[in-house]
């Protein structure tokens, strides 16, 4: 086994907003008692518990995207270990299940958005160079991401699946092994990664459905969805288990790296104390990988449903080259997955051109950094991105 | 405890400019090296005088470019930036493609008014228009012609002529397998733009026997040629950016050379074609913005 399951930390911070979308309603407030799977948030998605204790605050704490979210922390208690009743199964209640699980892809949508008719399923099973969870998944669970899948295709009436798996990778073997049986799964190797927020590049090159810009691969009957969320389906559907744990990658500058199934809302210090803790002085943690990651002000900051790994690094690791022209090299538009102009967006605006970068459709961007990441004059394309993205939010609200 | 925090990226890769510039430079000059080493194999040691008068031009046309850019940051006081390797590239390229008969100091008044002309009054390093190489070329042939003028032009005769020609005017022309092996390096690295480079060769070689001018073929499998279809028109600053928009220049400039081709000389042609797709690359860049596939 690839993953190490991670002992319950006697404290949990619950953010109510693990998703794109309104924060959800707390459904505890201070002082009482919740299980393991109860519901705790109420909204546009469900948030469950992941331990059994005692609510000891409801207020507003420090998140991995760096804002401060409604959370709730909660107190476990010691020995008490309540498990999570087997729900019995009927086809016309997969649909329930998975939506009441509150299962969230790593792009912060749900699984099942519409109800439109499906065709095809695309697997994103890719990871950055730096992350490994959803190839520890399928090493561990290749037939559990089968049988998730497969609910999933009987669930929306999807006729084809498709894992993507990057070349190389041992679990394309694997994955291909699991699928024999069926002939409607394909497993596929591809060459690159592909980012949350990529579902129409997905959908387009590997199910052959053209998504025009501005609509979702549910419109052309393409769901694209993640390794993860097959897992969490399974989870849901053989075990009644909601998702309250998460596969993550703890890499880098620690004891040692390895992937973990860690409880949501466990805070990142102590996975990374139970990783061997912190080797040399951490300078930076970042969460989500080292390209599309974001660095955080604090290694309080819990663990949740979008996590998909933790990377500490100390002050070697840190590039701080100054920047040198743009020459034009076209790397980061053949890098770019969702087909940007990244070196004239960050040339407009750098010179505070808002409109042309209107007009470049800048506010598409999904921040997966790859085109700074391949930039030789190392211009930090992502951050001026951003800087033009709120330009041209403030140019369209004085309009 | 306090952490870093800066946006993304945390990682970024080993390519750089200074990478780039200097891998072609590397390119450049293994071919020399191979070269050099074809002569003596063929002639001994006395091959090395057929080169002698090559390597001493190209030595004089990368310190004329050095010193002119020095000058030129010396005189806008600006920090001197000389480490990148542009400056040095662009001499080389130059050097190689001129006559290997020219006076001495033709190729220093060419390197430095490549510099100082195309490259610093367009903006310098990734702002320019036209390839300064080719600026210079074109500036040298303008002002003497009669120096300019190659004692032999290249034929491909025979098979050997792939490995060491021995027809040649210029140093570039000498091995055309040692270009298009330094080519396919630069390819690999994606230094230059794979989509033009192998566009516009493909293309060029096999529409010459489709127009009937096949005859003319040993003429461009030449390394004058491949220099020009792989590190000079490929050139990342003066190439398109949009993914259609490469493959689209490749293919006009694989035109265009075969006009000038019938027209003109057979290697100011295809200089000349290079500079006038150098024109169009803003243009094809404007009208082939591509719409991004993002949902919601």
């Amino acid at each position: 086994m690839k993953i190490v399951t991670i002992k319950t930390f006697d404290q949990v911070i619950i953010p109510l907003q693990q998703h794109d979308g309104a924060v959800c309603d707390s459904l505890v407030s201070v002082g009482d008692i919740v299980s393991v799977g109860q519901l705790i948030g109420d909204g546009e998605f469900r948030i469950h518990s992941s331990v059994s204790g005692e609510v000891t605050a409801v207020s507003e704490l420090p998140h991995p995207t760096g804002k401060d979210v409604l959370s709730v922390v909660i107190k476990t208690h010691d020995g008490e270990k309540s498990e999570i009743e087997s729900v019995e199964l009927s086809t016309g209640k997969i649909r329930r299940i998975i939506r009441e699980a509150g299962i969230v892809e790593p792009n912060g949508q749900p699984t099942l958005r519409t109800k439109e008719d499906i065709d095809t399923i695309v697997v994103n099973g890719t990871n950055t160079w730096d992350l490994s969870s959803h190839e520890a998944l399928m090493l561990d669970h290749p037939s559990k991401i089968v049988y998730g899948l497969k609910a999933l295709m009987e669930t929306v009436g999807a006729k084809k699946a498709f894992i993507i798996i990057e070349l190389g990778s041992e679990a394309l073997h694997v994955m291909r092994t699991e699928t024999i049986p069926d002939s409607n799964i394909k497993v596929i190797a591809t060459p690159r990664y592909y980012p949350p927020g990529t579902e129409n590049t997905l959908a387009k090159k590997f199910a052959r459905k053209k998504v025009p810009r501005g609509s979702t691969p549910e419109d052309r009957g393409v769901i694209v969805s993640s390794i993860a969320a097959m897992k969490a389906i399974y989870d849901a559907l053989r075990d009644g288990e909601p998702m309250i744990k998460k596969v993550v990658t703890v890499a880098g500058a620690v004891g040692s790296p390895r992937d973990v199934l860690v409880d949501i809302g466990a805070p990142i210090s102590h996975v990374i104390k139970e990783c061997g803790g912190y080797s040399g002085t951490p300078v930076k943690i970042i969460v989500n990988g080292a390209i599309p990651g974001a660095a955080q002000y604090s290694d309080e900051v819990p663990v949740i449903k979008t996590t998909t790994g933790i990377l500490v690094q100390t002050e070697c690791d840190i590039e701080r080259e100054p920047p040198a022209p743009c020459i034009n090299c076209a790397w980061c538009v053949d890098e770019c997955p969702i087909g940007l102009m990244p070196h004239l967006l960050y040339g407009y605006a750098d010179s505070a051109q808002f409109d042309k970068c209107a007009g470049l459709y800048i506010g598409d961007c999904v921040e997966c950094g790859m085109c700074a990441y391949v930039c030789p004059s190392k211009l930090p394309i992502v951050q001026i991105i951003r800087y033009g993205k709120h330009g041209v939010a403030e140019m369209e609200a004085s309009e | 405890m306090t952490y870093t925090i800066s946006p993304l990226p945390h990682v970024k890769s080993d390519e750089s400019v200074k990478r780039v510039m200097w891998g072609t430079v590397a390119a450049l000059m293994v071919f020399v090296g191979i070269m050099c080493v074809a002569l003596v194999y063929r002639f001994g040691l006395p091959g090395l005088e057929l080169i002698f008068p090559g390597i001493k031009i190209l030595f004089v046309t990368v310190i004329a470019a050095v010193v002119t850019e020095i000058i030129i940051y010396k005189a806008a006081s600006q920090p001197i930036i000389i480490n990148d390797g542009n400056a040095v590239l662009i001499g080389l390229l130059l050097a190689l493609i001129l006559p290997l008969n020219v006076p001495l100091w033709v190729p220093i008044i060419g390197a430095a008014f490549a510099i100082a002309v195309p490259k610093y009054i367009f903006g310098g390093t990734g702002t320019l228009v036209f390839h300064p190489a080719l600026v210079g070329f074109a500036f040298l042939l303008a002002a003497w012609p009669t120096l300019m003028g190659v004692e032999s032009t290249p034929n491909l005769g025979s098979f050997s002529d792939l490995f060491l020609e021995t027809g040649a005017g210029r140093l570039i022309e000498f091995s055309p397998i040692a270009v298009l092996l330094g080519g396919a390096f630069v390819l690999y690295k994606k230094y230059v733009d794979r989509r033009v480079a192998l566009s516009a060769t493909i293309l060029l070689l096999l529409l010459m026997p489709i127009v009937g001018m096949g005859s003319q073929l040993p003429y461009v499998i030449t390394g004058g040629y491949f220099l020009g279809l792989i590190f000079l028109a490929a050139d990342p600053v003066t190439t398109p950016v949009t993914k259609k928009g490469r493959l689209i220049y490749g293919v006009m400039l694989a035109g265009l050379i075969l006009i000038q081709l019938y027209f003109n000389t057979y290697f100011a042609g295809m200089c000349f074609a290079i500079l006038l797709m150098n024109v169009f690359s803003p243009l094809i860049d404007r009208s082939t913005i591509p719409k991004p596939i993002r949902g919601k």
